[in-house]
């Protein structure tokens, strides 16, 4: 019993724990929006575009989420630039320009070797976490959820239906940078939990889990986030015994889920898929 | 509705639309529309229906010519919501986690809050609209679980909820039961005796003569405007369908004297389109147009 007990009383565990929790938290809610919208590749660009704001960011100096942030979005505006001025599909303009990003980061990275941690970046360091940047954390996160609360139902209306929203007068060009936003400053702040080879499980796996457990969005927003928190607090807490990466424990517990709702969802799982494709060849037969 | 309002009307002046490849896809456009009408909107597919109706909802800015939302720009129209659109059901993601309810209330946003929080008004409307389009009972259903028809219907109430007065409406009658188009027409007839305009795109050409009053034919621009009976020529038709319409003529078929008025026309689910002597218009419905009948009956007796 006291065994189980022991990750808590080591204060660098605690934290770890309490600010995964928070991120993971996060990064679901903004998933559900980010799977319905169709962006998670877009995410997964992002996370990794950011890297060469990290960098610049600690050569000049500046708190390393204000230099992924900026790099974030500016990925992001390039991309639909190149997509609006040029003849490719966007699957190719997102691979192009992220790419071009991160190894922009790696260059700089190398040329200037630091203590800033390659690794740290690409895999995350939550157990070193220190406190400016649990702060940097916790304003984003404060930041992200009061937006979210505030605008929630404009943000479903414009991933439904752009067109209409744009008919209600509703501002859909700022809808869009706004979710960019939230997208490329929950990347930063999962960057420092899984870093950014798994940002995008953060902010894909739980929207897409609980869209196969339900059909309301009101649901959708409470099963992603609970399960985002519960991976994120249980991955942390078990990478202790592991004594794993704890990215990947909350990564690989979020796929566990995942995978357990693809098969035994109520409504859309595989095993009442095949029930049903039964049902019909016996009714038919 | 205040009466500070102006009145009601559609002016569509001398537009033309490019879009960023340089393709122009509608040249010197004009028409205009006043209160209380039901107008078709007909051409082939790529003829520029659906740039005219961004271009009406102002998310395409013309590069010559205006477009004016009772004498408002469209911008300014925007922002009063005069506009409703009914979208194509294949523009719509049917398997997105909302209910027949969240949609219908989606119409209301605009005359919500900031954080858009529906009152009870709000609330009471969004019952009345699906009440009056007979969807009541699946208001708890999400969209992807309707029929096609059902699936029209819960838009139709979207846009009675939005509470425009301008209505576009892209294909209604596609992938929808004779019953719904039947109460989609008789709801259309209704919202246009209370002023609205309604104007619907479409390329069901049997359809037009038994709702619409005016039509306007387009291919890359308007062909020909104005009422039916005047648009809907076969030379007109063939104008906007590049000579492409399917056609069986009576009197080169094996249909004889003898079979006379007897002779039955069935389609499959789009409506045959029937011209008679002289290329008049035929309707489906003696009722209700007896002084047409007179009419041709002593045009014909006078010959």
């Amino acid at each position: 019993m006291t065994t189980l007990l022991t990750p808590f009383h080591y204060e660098y565990m605690v934290k770890a724990i309490l600010v995964s929790g928070l991120i993971g938290g996060v990064c679901a809610f903004l998933s559900c929006f980010i799977t319905l919208k169709g962006w998670s590749l877009m995410g997964d660009a992002l996370s990794h575009a950011v890297v060469p704001g990290v960098s610049l960011a600690w050569l000049l100096g500046l708190p390393f989420s204000l230099g992924a942030f900026v790099a974030g979005v500016l990925a992001a505006l390039g991309m639909g630039w190149v997509r609006n001025n040029s003849r490719l599909r966007e699957d190719a303009v997102i691979g192009v320009v992220f790419t071009s990003f991160f190894a922009a980061g790696l260059l700089m990275l190398s040329l200037h070797p630091s203590n800033l941690n390659l690794r740290t970046i690409i895999f995350g360091n939550i157990l070193g976490i220190s406190d400016p940047d649990i702060f940097q954390v916790l304003v984003i996160s404060a930041v992200s959820i009061l937006v979210l609360a505030l605008k929630w139902r404009d943000l479903l209306l414009y991933c439904f239906d752009e067109g209409h929203a744009r008919s209600l007068g509703l501002n859909t060009r700022f809808l869009h940078f706004l979710l960019l936003a939230l997208l490329s400053a929950t990347a930063v702040a999962a960057l420092q939990t899984v870093g950014a080879c798994l940002v995008v499980a953060m902010l894909v796996t739980p929207g897409a889990t609980a869209y196969l457990l339900t059909d309301r969005f009101g649901k959708m927003l409470i099963i992603a986030t609970l399960s985002g928190i519960l991976c994120s607090v249980t991955g942390a807490y078990v990478s202790y015994f592991l004594n794993g990466s704890t990215g990947g424990c909350i990564v690989v517990l979020q796929t566990l889920i995942f995978l357990a709702a693809l098969v035994f969802a109520p409504k859309h799982g595989l095993l009442v898929a095949r029930a049903q494709r039964r049902a019909a060849a016996s009714a038919t037969a | 509705m205040p009466d500070t309002d102006p009145p009601l009307s559609i002016e569509v002046d001398d537009v033309t639309v490019a879009y960023a490849n340089g393709h122009t896809a509608l040249r010197d456009a004009s028409f205009t529309l006043g209160a209380g009408t039901i107008c078709a909107l007909v051409g082939v597919n790529g003829s520029g229906k659906s740039t005219l109706f961004k271009s009406i909802m102002g998310f395409l800015r013309p590069v010559r010519g205006r477009v004016r939302i009772a004498g408002l720009p469209v911008e300014a129209s925007r922002k009063r919501q005069l506009v409703a659109y009914v979208p194509q059901s294949e523009d719509v993601d049917w398997t997105f986690p909302v209910s027949v309810w969240d949609v219908v209330m989606m119409g209301r946003y605009g005359h919500m809050n900031f954080m858009r929080i529906p009152r009870a008004e709000d609330k009471r409307i969004a019952h009345e609209c699906l009440e009056r389009v007979g969807m009541s009972e699946f208001q708890d259903r999400q969209i992807g679980e309707l029929s096609g028809g059902q699936k029209k219907r819960v838009f139709l109430a979207r846009a009675l909820a939005q509470r425009g007065r301008i209505m576009l409406l892209d294909e209604p009658f596609t992938g929808v039961d004779v019953q719904t188009e039947t109460a989609i027409i008789e709801l259309l007839r209704s919202l246009r005796s209370e002023g609205h305009i309604i104007l619907v795109s479409t390329h069901n050409l049997g359809s037009v003569p038994e709702f619409c009053d005016q039509v306007v034919l387009i291919n890359r621009t308007v062909l020909a405007f104005g009422p039916t009976e005047q648009v809907f020529t076969e030379d007109n038709l063939s104008r906007a369908f590049g000579g492409v319409l399917r056609h069986f003529r009576f009197d080169q078929s094996t249909i004889q004297e003898h079979d006379g008025r007897t002779v039955k026309l069935l389609t499959d689910d789009e409506r045959p389109l029937v011209f008679g002597k002289d290329g008049h218009l035929e309707y489906t419905e003696r009722h209700g147009r007896e002084e047409l009948v007179k009419e041709r009956a002593k045009e014909a007796g006078e010959q």
